[in-house]
């Protein structure tokens, strides 16, 4: 299967091509096309992920273009990260396509919801599936135009319009740098490919200054795409389109690519500690920095959203403190419960139709399906013992402290209390208390709960492929064979780290406990409402205004600035020598009065003059 | 086989004598005929290709005959102060000619929405066809002023009889312009044949970079400076280059949306083959040593066609700023001297020239329907026209460079060889990756996304005929965007003998 | 006989131009303006045919010339007096001053 493995991405673009063309006929038929399509998609990942764990690295190129004496090639590699994110990818994008079946139901342009969607899933998985740089920012962008058009759905929408625009835009910003990158990596090591690149990384051909550059590019992609501040504010926005697209793309798969961006391309990172130092920083300043606003936020989109971003600023901080595997572990169980938290307030949205907390509560008893599972997931994002995102925020804490980075790792700690915080006081105000909607709530249906299930069971599972107990078959299965990548396959740290961790996820949900059901303690205990700190954090630190009043205004500026250059400079200048010409033109007309006599003197005149010349020069003239 | 180019040039004759013979009043008709015309042209490019296709030589197809004899010093040199009748196509040529037929086929189909005189029109486009068909195959530069002028007279009269309300304005501006460009080509091209004694682009090529052939006149190192300067002064008000790119705005807004159509896809496109083909083909030498200069103002082009794409009201206007703002990555290409930058000038030409005429091609149809280009007339088209939204929506993603698409390969390879011979000025001109994708869906999206206008209602999609024009040109642009070998491949040779030129 | 000197000739002529010369600019009458030019013609014939007698190299061309000449200065008067005579139907007028329509 493994040379097979370059149809995985095309069955669903097939099946998009297929929905685009025959949609309008299909009608709500067209899920099964886009279900049946990425479920071929996902066992083959499987199969493919099954064979590799016995196999090398498989690898197949054809030449794209001859540029100069260069052949740029394209063609697919499977490596031991990417059969990794190809299972999760297609998995995910499979659930959330039967969810969608349920949840999309009566929308109009409902094939064209599905055909997205492949068009998406094709991306990513090609996204994935790339062996070289330049087809890594091929799909890259194709993702982002996914994301586009996904976040744009209801284009009807003023603020979903915004939102798309926005977010491409923003990625693009990202974009630029990768793109740079990419052009000077292929400057220096006269390849796109990984293996060539790290080979000629390793063999010095690079100068370190050089090299940290190329590294602080390729980030400022993955912080693009991930979200990472400075180009996070995005990804909030983009809840404007459907849940379960949010579900899929800005939880599970496209702000992940970030981070595998940065774990694809770690020897580069690994090769320069000011590049290493900056990831682990802007992750680490993001994960409390997003965190922070997430803690006062009323939609509960929104909330997720900012948990999201702050959940890839802790795989950045993973990645940067030298904790590949970590990172890429987190990356996988984060997928799962943020999909499934996403999905399971996809299914609180579709019942209550609200998006404000505020407006919820006493769901438990009417949601019998979905609120354990969004139990699961908000137990699992907080790290309580025994669940996934227990060990891979564990695996994280440990590689911040073993790296003797202690600022970065209490940071760490601190969003673990504020993560569970906040994640339970969304959980206390949407499940418990009583019902502020007159909205009669019932379950969803079923095609809609079984992803959901299916998730939820990942969700609490999907840890123990890397315990300090069990073994750390993740980190042997991505470390083994590649020798480009010298990290361990676990970074062993003391053992209180673990109870630490515990610690501090459960006091943040015994907080949220206190504040929000017994209300023993006032809400304004952490923060006053109306203080500063508060309208800070509502207006997200005012970053959005922020990028207006600096960035907008100085491009309107510079535009209404060529406009004039347009208008007078060369419009002047233009004014001037059309004008030069029409009054030489009208003065020359004067000249022709329509009195024909008066031509004939001039003729006889200038006649005259010339046979004067003439008599007194006494012939030619020399 | 030698005629085969002749028929190409002048095959749309056929087109012209069937209108001719046609009543004026016949509208049905006279669009068919047109249409019809611009078959045959098509039919050879594409025989033509076929042969590229099956391995036989291009060189094959090559014409010679005598033609105007000035002076009578054939004692001295049977080819001295001769102008020949000579024709020629090579793999670049071939792309073009392939674009122009192609372009004109669907630009006479898109001229249903022309509402009068359809004859006159016709007949013009026919001979604008003939101009554009030589100027990519003329062997000679006199050859190549003739059919120039062609285009430009035809092009002049359908944009000032059958354009929009300041059509006439618009027509003057681009005779202007463009006739003080002949004039500058005409002065190089007589300064060359006085001096050399023939206009033919190889034995020029071949006096000018390797000498030893006795000249009439000597032609000094500062003359070829002078005439090179001359020569890309020339282009580049066709290109257009800023500052000279006022009458080409006018003109995109102002033409009649199937001449736009050819206008940004093949007749500025004559701007940039002039460069490449003369400017670094004859002068290679001194070509090199203005590059920097040319980056630079592909890089002034490119930005500021960008920013002023971004604050314009009038759709078109906005299409016309994106043409200005993707000419400078032609500039940018050629201005590197790396065989990936030219090669990613010679894709630009090829790849704005499909994209261009798939916006216009749309946006025509859009102010067919209602009436209007400005952007805050519009709105929420994407409920009552979802096809049409679609494929403007395609369209500008091809123009923002979106990969899988033929703007990228272009724009990639461009910056990847400035990248290499002037990083910071790249870095620079790199900005304008971003502002492209801004000013684009800036436009793009009011007019499709967003709450729909009452007035629009009632709007018609597009029918399948309709579709079948974008449908063409998305084919061709996501192809090579795709698998870019597929234009790579022709241009290939003609780029290997670009570069030796310029000794890379 | 002694023969007529050359530059009798060529004086007549001179003198006949500069009467024409003077009609043809001072004449407000558009007739006399025309029979003016008639004279001027009639000079330059007179040259021709003065010089193809006493000329350097007399030959017989000048005289051939003259006969053209006079033929091609019918004819302009037929057309001149033709376009008069529209112009007079229209304005009512011959004078010369009130014929400036081609003014710019």
């Amino acid at each position: 299967m493994m040379e097979n493995a370059w149809l995985i991405p095309l069955i669903p673009l097939f099946s998009s091509v297929i929905l685009l063309i025959f949609g309008k006929q299909l009608r709500e038929s067209a899920a099964y096309i886009g279900i049946l399509a990425v479920l071929v998609s996902f066992i083959c990942s499987v199969i493919v992920l099954v064979e590799r764990i016995d196999a090398p690295t498989y690898k197949q190129e054809i030449v794209w273009l001859v540029t100069g004496e260069v052949n740029i090639t394209a063609g697919f590699e499977v490596t031991a990260l990417n059969t990794l994110l190809l299972v999760m990818v297609s998995l995910v994008s499979c659930l959330v396509q039967i969810y969608s079946k349920g949840y999309m139901e009566g929308e109009k342009r409902f094939s064209i919801f599905y055909t997205y969607l492949g068009f998406f899933t094709f991306a990513m998985l090609g996204l994935v599936l790339s062996p070289n740089l330049l087809q890594l920012y091929f799909f890259w962008e194709l993702v982002g135009l996914g994301s586009f058009l996904l976040i744009g759905f209801y284009f009807y929408k003023k603020e979903a319009k915004e939102a798309a625009k926005k977010a491409f835009i923003m990625t693009r910003i990202g974009d630029l740098g990768l793109l740079i990158a990419i052009i000077l990596l292929f400057w220096k090591t006269g390849s796109f490919d990984f293996q060539e690149i790290f080979s000629s990384i390793g063999a010095g051909e690079i100068s370190g200054g050089m090299l940290t550059l190329i590294a602080l590019l390729l980030f400022a992609g993955a912080v693009g795409k991930s979200g990472q501040f400075p180009l996070h504010s995005w990804l909030p926005d983009a809840m404007e389109g459907p849940t379960p697209v949010s579900a899929l793309i800005h939880a599970a798969t496209m702000v992940a690519a970030g981070v595998y961006l940065v774990a694809v391309t770690f020897p580069i990172f690994s090769a320069s500690s000011t590049a290493m130092e900056t990831v682990a920083v802007i992750g680490g300043f993001t994960a409390i920095f997003a965190a922070s606003i997430a803690l006062v936020q009323k939609d509960i989109k929104r909330i997720l959203a900012y948990s999201t971003i702050s959940q890839l600023g802790y795989m950045m901080l993973a990645l940067g403190t030298a904790g590949y595997t970590a990172g890429i572990f987190h990356l996988l169980t984060h997928a799962f419960f943020k999909a499934l938290l996403f999905l399971a307030a996809g299914s609180i949205i579709h019942a209550i139709h609200t998006q404000d907390i505020y407006k919820m509560g006493g769901l438990w008893k009417k949601m019998r399906l979905t609120s354990p599972l969004f139990l699961i997931g908000a137990l699992s994002i907080s790290g309580v013992p025994l669940l996934s995102g227990f060990f891979s925020k564990d695996e994280i804490l440990v590689s911040a402290w073993v790296n003797g980075n202690f600022l970065l790792f209490w940071i760490a700690m601190i969003t673990a209390f504020l993560t569970s915080f906040y994640v339970f006081r969304l959980f206390f105000l949407i499940f418990t208390g009583q019902p502020k909607t007159e909205v009669v709530s019932k379950e969803s249906p079923f095609s809609m709960v079984l992803p959901m299930g299916i998730l939820g069971i990942l969700a609490v599972c999907s840890g123990y492929i890397q315990t300090p107990w069990f073994g750390s078959y993740l980190g042997e299965f991505l470390v083994k064979g590649n020798k480009f990548l010298l990290v361990p396959a676990h970074s062993e740290g003391p053992a209180w780290i673990m109870a630490a961790a515990a610690v501090f996820s459960l006091s943040g949900i015994l907080l949220a406990y206190l504040i929000y059901v017994k209300q023993t303690i006032s809400r304004n205990f952490l923060i006053k409402e109306g203080s500063f700190i508060n309208t800070t954090l509502i207006n997200k630190y005012f970053i959005d205004e922020t990028y207006y009043f600096t960035v907008g205004k100085t491009v309107k500026g510079l535009a209404l600035f060529c406009s004039y250059i347009e208008r007078f400079v060369i419009g002047g200048f233009e004014w001037a020598v059309t004008g030069t010409i029409r009054s030489l033109g009208s003065a020359g007309a004067r000249l022709q009065s329509g009195q024909v006599q008066v031509y004939g003197v001039a003729v006889f005149a200038g006649l005259a003059v010339l046979v004067i010349i003439y008599a007194l020069t006494g012939g030619l003239i020399r | 086989m030698t005629f085969l180019l002749s028929v190409l040039v002048f095959s749309p004759i056929l087109g012209i004598l069937l209108l001719l013979l046609t009543s004026k009043q016949h509208e049905s008709n006279l669009k068919m005929f047109g249409f019809i015309g611009t078959v045959p042209p098509l039919l050879v490019s594409l025989i033509l290709y076929q042969y590229y296709a099956s391995g036989a030589s291009l060189a094959d197809f090559t014409i010679k005959n005598n033609w105007i004899r000035f002076g009578n010093l054939s004692q001295y040199d049977a080819k001295l102060f001769t102008v020949d009748y000579e024709l020629a196509i090579d793999g670049f040529s071939l792309v073009l000619v392939l674009m122009t037929a192609l372009l004109t086929s669907l630009a006479a189909f898109a001229s249903h929405s022309i509402k009068k005189e359809w004859k006159g029109y016709f007949v013009l486009l026919l001979f604008l066809e003939i101009g554009m068909l030589g100027v990519f195959t003329a062997q000679n530069l006199v050859l190549f002023f003739l059919f120039f002028e062609l285009t430009l007279i035809s092009a002049f009269f359908l944009v000032g009889k059958w354009g929009f309300a300041e059509k006439e304005k618009a027509a003057y501006s681009f005779l202007l312009y463009n006739g003080i460009g002949s004039a500058i080509l005409l002065i190089v091209i007589m300064i060359l044949f006085a001096r050399a004694g023939t206009t033919n682009i190889q034995a020029l090529t071949h006096i000018i970079t390797i000498g030893g052939v006795p000249t009439i006149a000597p032609i000094s190192a500062t003359m070829k400076y002078a005439l090179l300067v001359g020569l890309v002064a020339a282009f580049a008000i066709k290109l257009p280059i800023f500052p000279m790119h006022r009458w080409m705005v006018m003109v995109h807004v102002e033409a009649p949306t199937p001449i736009v159509m050819l206008h940004a896809g093949v007749l500025l496109k004559i701007g940039a083959y002039g460069m490449i083909r003369f400017g670094m083909g004859i002068f290679p030498e001194q070509f090199k040593s203005v590059a920097i200069y040319l980056a630079v103002l592909g890089v002034i082009n490119f930005l500021y066609g960008a920013f002023m794409a971004f604050i314009q009201t009038d759709f078109k206007r906005v299409l016309a700023y994106s043409s200005i703002s993707h000419m400078g990555v032609v500039l940018i290409g050629l201005g590197s001297l790396q065989a990936a930058g030219v090669q990613g000038a010679v894709f630009q030409v090829v790849s704005h020239g499909l994209i261009a005429a798939l916006l216009f091609y749309l946006v025509g149809i859009i102010q067919e329907k209602t009436d209007t280009s400005l952007i805050s007339d519009l709105g929420g088209l994407a409920k009552t026209v979802p096809r049409l939204s679609g494929w403007l929506l395609a369209g500008s993603f091809a123009s923002l460079g979106l990969p899988g698409m033929s703007g990228f390969v272009s724009e990639f390879l461009a910056f990847l060889g400035l990248f290499k011979s002037e990083p910071w000025l790249a870095a620079i001109g790199s900005i304008g990756i971003v502002m492209t994708a801004v000013y684009m869906l800036r436009a793009v999206l009011d007019i499709t996304f967003g709450k729909e206008k009452e007035k629009y209602e009632h709007l018609t999609d597009l029918n399948w005929l309709q579709q079948i024009p974008a449908g063409i040109l998305l084919l061709l642009i996501v192809s090579i965007g795709v698998y870019p070998s597929l234009l790579g491949e022709p241009l290939q040779r003609t780029l290997d003998a670009i570069m030796i030129g310029i000794g890379r | 006989m002694t023969e007529v000197p050359l530059s009798a000739y060529l004086v007549l002529a001179l003198v006949l131009f500069c009467i024409g010369l003077y009609g043809a600019l001072t004449k407000r009458n558009t007739v006399i303006v025309l029979i003016s030019i008639e004279l001027m013609l009639n000079a330059a014939n007179i040259n021709f045919v003065a010089f193809s007698r006493l000329g350097v190299t007399p030959s017989i061309t000048g005289q051939v010339f003259s006969l053209f000449s006079i033929t091609i200065a019918a004819a302009e008067a037929a057309v001149g007096l033709a376009i008069l005579m529209a112009l007079y139907r229209r304005k009512k007028t011959v004078n010369i001053d009130e014929m400036d329509t081609l003014k710019h």
